[in-house]
């Protein structure tokens, strides 16, 4: 479960070395081999009526992102880490699972796509994508503020929220597996509104309790593997909710398991975990689990 | 006899032109695409002298450099890294390894920096194996 291998999935637009560089910390953990990723999508570089194919555009792209991992790769090299690095002309996901599959990452490393919504909505989003056809875990990389500025300790202070499916199972061994790069951990739980239906106060809080027993029995586990961990109970709307204990808390990233509906229902139902991932203001890792369908 | 020289690059087009300088100069030329498929040409192939880029998918030419200089069988065998990356990225990265790894690795005679024309290439390769 440790993180060895980052694949760094980069538009250059969404994702750059200030992104890269805050998840070096995960050298403290494992991390000794990064691999670029640049993808230069056909439509820029195909046929264009009375213009034939564009060569010389797909030169200047390649070459333009070639220059960018050079001096990226030479900064991590310096450091001692091992660097790769691929450039292609094709689609997105595509690539990213050809290169996922010839390379064995332990995280994917991607920016928010900025689809219009009905595009979203025909084609799906690049992340909702992802989560769908790969079983490694996914990092969406956001810019918490309008400068663009990423938060430079992005393990600082994480979020885990956790519905207690098989996914979150896993996502706690993976998190155990970057204890030295943890600072503190807060580990909420959302409630529906619907399990709080009773006359009956004493129901209710019987409720609350037990859900808060379960998160201090997960927090005494993660102590014991010595990551600080606080618990949180919440109740209402799972994405509302977590937007907003990640605000509370200044988490500095969200880590949810992902969904394992089927993919035709996530499509159009939506899943809390693609929800965040695309709308939240943070950024989120996204820890597939064992059973997922396709 | 022709003596064999092993291109490990990436690039197709950078493989290309070494190759051409290659035939044209009556070496005969051998390919891999990436430091892994690199080193088991090397054990195939027992090529004279290797052209070794350094930002490679699937093993970079610093692991590849590294693990040569490291076996006792092939510890000898020549090799002109031509790459992209700065020579002086090139030293810290040693240096940063023979800190975290242990032991010294000799620096490569012939390091060329990406572009360079066909006589500079051929000038390296026969400083090399003639």
């Amino acid at each position: 479960m440790e993180i060895k291998k980052l694949l760094f999935v980069t538009k250059f637009e969404d994702l750059c070395y200030d992104a890269l560089n805050s998840l070096l910390s995960l050298r403290k953990a494992a991390l000794d081999h990064v691999v670029f990723l640049n993808v230069i999508e056909r439509d820029n570089v195909t046929m264009k009526r009375g213009q034939g194919y564009l060569k010389e555009e797909e030169v200047k792209l390649k070459e333009t992102a070639n220059i960018r991992f050079i001096d990226w790769a030479e900064n991590l090299f310096e450091m001692g880490l091992e660097v790769g690095a691929y450039i292609e002309v094709s689609s997105l996901i595509p690539e990213i699972l050809k290169v996922v599959e010839r390379e064995s990452p332990d995280l994917i490393v991607i920016g928010h796509s900025h689809k219009g919504a009905l595009k979203q909505l025909y084609a799906g989003s690049d992340v909702a994508e992802l989560i769908r056809r790969t079983m490694v875990p996914i990092l969406v990389f956001k810019h918490m503020m309008e400068d663009k500025i990423v938060p430079e300790k992005l393990f600082e202070r994480p979020l885990f929220a956790t519905n207690w499916s098989e996914s979150g199972k896993k996502t706690i061994e993976y998190i155990k597996a970057m204890k030295n790069v943890i600072g503190e951990i807060h580990i909420m739980h959302v409630v529906k509104e619907s399990a709080l239906k009773s006359p009956d106060t004493h129901e209710v809080q019987k409720v609350r309790k037990a859900e808060r027993k379960r998160l201090d029995d997960l927090c005494d586990e993660l102590e014991e593997a010595g990551i600080n961990a606080r618990p949180h109970v919440y109740v209402g709307d799972p994405q509302r909710e977590i937007e907003k204990a990640a605000k509370e808390y200044q988490a500095s990233m969200v880590i949810l398991g992902s969904s394992d509906k089927a993919a035709i229902l996530e499509r159009w139902v939506g899943s809390v975990s693609k929800n965040i991932a695309e709308k939240s203001i943070f950024p989120c890792l996204l820890i597939p689990g064992e059973n997922r369908r396709y | 006899m022709n003596k064999k020289v092993l291109v490990v690059d990436d690039d197709p087009d950078v493989r290309s032109f070494v190759v051409t300088v290659l035939e044209e100069n009556d070496y005969i030329p051998i390919v891999a695409h990436d430091g892994i498929e690199g080193l088991e040409m090397i054990e195939q192939e027992h090529p004279d002298l290797v052209i070794l880029d350094v930002l490679m998918p699937r093993g970079s030419g610093i692991r590849l450099y590294r693990h040569l200089k490291t076996d006792e069988a092939l510890k000898n065998l020549p090799v002109i890294m031509f790459t992209g990356i700065a020579l002086r990225s090139f030293l810290k990265s040693q240096k940063a390894l023979d800190e975290f790894k242990g032991g010294q690795i000799p620096m490569p005679d012939i390091y060329l920096e990406k572009p360079v024309e066909p006589e500079e290439l051929v000038q390296a390769i026969q400083k090399k194996i003639g």
